[in-house]
Formats: structure tokens, C-alpha cells, sequence
């Protein structure tokens, strides 16, 4: 190597060891509180015993709204029947008619076949429930999947 | 040494040297596999194969970058510096398996070209949790893919040392594009801690490496010499130097290597015709001057490949006086015979 690049290589590795760490701290800074991951179901997570609402499949998919024996506690229980087409999609619980996600809740992410158990609150009570809706949304390409009215 | 191409030969330490790669990475991803059969059965194989392959490219990209400063802190590493860029022609096959199955997956299932789809299905660049991270994973890939094209010697010689040294330093653009883009990918929603460690403990490991042998290059060619008589300036004593192995000192623009060899000492110019090699750090073999990097031979007397090849480096004058070694940092022409200096049994008490 000659002097030159050795004092290249010298400048660059200084300018990325301010470069990197800044990128690293603000990458993770930026992930949102109520960060995607963290709405992934608990590997312990279980139905509750109670269906209270079955709803039709659609294509790939179907869900439930499941509760405890003194309907204290809901879940949504969702079932991937068929790998999705869209590997990165959460699930929301928007007002009817608002699919903007951003006036959503997030309820958690789907990805391989099987089901997921995500714990929903008193809009899933059945006097409630019709003014909701939940929309699939995909995050890699920001836009909704799917909604279904609840 | 000509510049037409020559078919790579492997010789037998590189034939262990690449099964040795090959086998690491088919134990990884098998393991990876098995793994996420076991314990994630419902992922689909496409899902396993990104991961897989993520994972494994960052782990060898790190290995490959802290390749430099560990030869130059210590010679030992040297044998992995030989086969480097077969380290790297492997990784970007990785990534290439993982790329394409990425777009497979992410963004071959709807009506756009997946290629436009990459670049517009998000556009949201001025957000640092939704940004495009997959674009930035793209342009990384290119990088490689250019370097990996370009790793024959048959490159370096139509390119020139030059051209080509600049398309390689890249890598740490592309370094820098890969942390981002598991930073504002993967990481942004994702449960496992093992890549946030990847990436803590590889980053800071390599800024570390290189910043301390960058450092400690650059204070050795910034070492003055003061003692100075009729040209030559005192460099070190005779015990400094090992046999059949050198001594580098910056004296002007570009290091000097002073090489012990044969009861004699001579001196030639650092930086082998190849691809700038240091060949200071390399050591006489077969009465050859011969560098570490890729092993390119210069005969210690007059800075000439053994026929047929045609390389030169400059030469320099030494002397001895008492045990103290004096070197005259004006260069020969490349090629120049010199009779190097003399150790006597005295000198060399």
C-alpha cells in the first residue's frame, strides 16, 4: 500500500467512526414505541376459551374474536391458513370507514402460516364491535392489504 | 505476471482454503435451517433463505474488513490476507442469493416491474423509521457485485493499481450502506437480538482495528529522521532486522524496505508493481524478495522479477557503520543493480 492510501484508509475509518455509531444510535431512536416487533404474539401466548364472533374465511385467512369466561379480557385470534402473498403485514383496528392506519391502533404482525393471538380492549365488546374495522396493512410497501369490517 | 488472463491456479493451500469457506457456509445455513425448522416451522423457505443469507453475508463481510488491520497488527494473519478476495467473491454470492430472493419475495407478486417496485413502492425518504431501507441494500450489492467482477488480476492490470485500488475502496461505502440497512430494516421490527449484536460487535470491533492500525501506520511514516551524512540518514541498528526478512522506513514520499539476506543488507522500494503491496512485510524466499499479498518475486540486489517476468522496483544504496544501519533515500531507476552492504562478524556482535 502506498502512503497516500494508507492515510486514505486512515480518514475514511475516522470519518465512519463518527459516520456509523451516529447511524446506529438514530436507527434505533427511531423505532417506533409501539415498535412492530414487539405486537409479534408471545411464544406463550393462548386462545382464550370463549369464541364470542366468527368471522367468514377470506381466501387465505380467517379470524375470531375470542374472550375469557367472565368476558373480562378479548383477543383477536387470527389463522393464516396459506402463506400470505404480502410477507410483512400488520394488523390495525381502525374506526368504520377510516382506513388511514395512522388514526388506527396497531394490534400486531402476521408472517408464516399459522395463528396469532393479539389482546384487544373494550372495543372488542359486541355492542361496540360493528363501528370497528381492522385493516391489513403492508408496512415494506405502505398501503392496506385488505379491510374487513368487524 | 503478463497482462493477458490467466485461469486462476489453485495451488493446494488454497484448495483448503476454499473448502474451508465453502464448508463454514453450508454448515451455517444448514444449522440456520434446522434451526428455524425446529423452532419456527411455518416460515416458509423463501422467509429462512433471507435470513439465512443475511446474517451469514454480514458475518463474512465483517471477517473480510478486519482482514487488513489484524495482518498489519500482527503478521500472523497474513494467510488470510492471500485468499481475501475469494472471501469476497463468496460473500457477494450470499448476498446475491439473498437480494434476488428478496425481491423475489417482497416485490415480484404485484403488477409493477419488480425492479420499479423497489424504488417507488416507498418513497418515504425523509422518514427515518419508514425509510427505503431496501434500496440501500441494492446500491451495496452493486458495490460488491463490481468488486467481485473485478477481483482477477486480469482487471487489475487493464484497469491499473490506480483505478482499480479506487473501485475496491467502495467496500466501505458499501460497509457503511449495509449497517443502514439492517438499521432501518430488520431492526426496526424485529424480535431476535442476534443481528443488533452482529452489528454492535462488528462495527465496533472494525472501527477499533482500523483505527489502531491506521494510526500506527501513519505514525511510521511520519517518523523523522534526524541523524543525517552525506545523503544517508541512520535508520536502526543491524539486530533490528531478522534474516531473509526487512524493515520498513519512511524516510521521503514512500517507504524503503531494508532487507537482511545472504550476510548482506539491500535495499529496494516498498511497494510491489502488482497492487501496491508491502513488501517490507513479506520475507526472502528462494533468494526472492517476495510479497506478502499475492507473492509477486524481486531479487534483493536489483529490484527485478526472476525471468520471465518483467516487474522492477527501485533500488537504494546502505551502508554499515559499526551496527548502525544508514540508508540513502535517493532512488536508482527501477532495475538498478546495487552491491548492498556487507555484515561483518563484528558488525554483526
Amino acid at each position: 500500500m502506498i502512503k497516500p492510501l494508507r492515510k486514505k484508509h486512515l480518514q475514511i475509518w475516522v470519518a465512519l467512526a463518527v459516520l456509523i455509531p451516529v447511524g446506529i444510535i438514530s436507527a434505533w431512536f427511531s423505532i417506533p414505541p409501539a415498535a412492530k416487533d414487539k405486537l409479534l404474539q408471545p411464544t406463550s401466548a393462548v386462545a382464550l376459551p370463549v369464541v364470542l364472533k366468527t368471522y367468514p374465511s377470506r381466501g387465505g385467512f380467517e379470524f375470531n374474536i375470542r374472550t375469557n369466561t367472565d368476558t373480562t379480557q378479548f383477543q383477536l385470534e387470527w389463522i393464516n391458513n396459506k402463506m400470505l402473498t404480502y410477507p410483512t403485514a400488520t394488523i390495525y383496528e381502525t374506526r368504520l370507514n377510516d382506513s388511514n392506519v395512522q388514526h388506527g391502533k396497531l394490534l400486531g404482525r402476521i408472517e408464516a402460516r399459522g395463528s396469532y393471538y393479539f389482546m384487544g380492549d373494550s372495543t372488542f365488546i359486541p355492542n361496540n364491535i360493528s363501528t370497528y374495522q381492522l385493516v391489513l396493512y403492508d408496512f415494506i410497501h405502505q398501503r392496506n392489504i385488505d379491510i374487513i369490517k368487524l | 505476471m503478463g497482462a493477458s488472463y490467466l485461469a486462476v491456479g489453485w495451488n493446494r493451500q488454497k484448495k483448503i482454503y476454499d473448502w474451508l469457506i465453502f464448508g463454514f457456509c453450508v454448515l451455517y445455513l444448514a444449522t440456520f435451517v434446522v434451526l428455524t425448522a425446529i423452532f419456527n416451522p411455518d416460515y416458509t423457505f423463501e422467509t429462512v433463505l433471507i435470513r439465512a443469507t443475511s446474517t451469514l453475508a454480514v458475518i463474512i463481510l465483517h471477517v473480510i474488513l478486519s482482514i487488513g488491520p489484524l495482518t498489519r497488527i500482527n503478521k500472523k494473519f497474513l494467510p488470510l490476507l492471500y485468499n481475501r478476495r475469494h472471501l469476497g467473491v463468496t460473500m457477494f454470492c450470499i448476498i446475491l442469493v439473498h437480494g434476488s430472493f428478496s425481491i423475489l419475495q417482497f416485490h415480484s407478486l404485484g403488477n409493477e416491474n419488480p425492479f420499479v417496485s423497489l424504488f417507488t413502492s416507498n418513497t418515504h425518504f425523509g422518514s427515518l423509521a419508514d425509510f427505503p431501507f431496501q434500496a440501500l441494500g441494492f446500491f451495496a450489492l452493486i458495490i460488491f457485485f463490481l468488486m467481485a467482477i473485478t477481483s482477477h488480476d486480469f482487471w487489475l492490470h487493464n484497469l491499473s493499481p490506480k483505478v482499480w485500488k479506487t473501485l475496491h475502496m467502495f467496500v466501505y461505502l458499501a460497509y457503511f450502506l449495509v449497517v443502514m440497512h439492517v438499521m432501518l430494516g430488520v431492526i426496526q421490527y424485529e424480535t431476535n437480538p442476534v443481528f443488533i449484536i452482529i452489528m454492535l460487535t462488528g462495527s465496533f470491533t472494525l472501527i477499533t482495528l482500523h483505527l489502531i492500525a491506521g494510526t500506527r501506520e501513519v505514525k511510521k511514516d511520519n517518523v523523522i529522521y534526524k541523524l543525517k551524512q552525506d545523503g544517508y540518514v541512520l535508520v536502526c541498528d543491524i539486530k533490528d532486522i531478522q534474516e531473509d526478512r526487512a524493515k520498513m522506513f519512511c524516510v521521503d514520499a514512500e517507504r524503503i524496505a531494508v532487507y537482511k539476506t545472504g550476510g548482506k543488507l539491500f535495499a529496494v522500494n516498498n511497494v510491489c508493481k502488482h497492487q501496491n503491496g508491502p513488501l517490507g512485510e513479506g520475507k526472502v524466499i528462494d533468494g526472492c524478495i517476495t510479497c506478502p499479498w499475492h507473492g509477486y518475486q524481486y531479487l534483493p540486489q536489483n529490484g527485478q522479477s526472476p525471468p520471465p517476468f518483467k516487474e522492477k522496483v527501485s533500488t537504494y544504496d546502505v551502508k554499515i557503520e559499526g551496527t548502525h544501519v544508514w540508508l540513502n533515500p535517493k532512488a536508482y531507476a527501477e532495475g538498478t543493480e546495487r552491491p548492498g552492504a556487507v555484515i561483518s562478524v563484528v558488525n554483526a556482535e
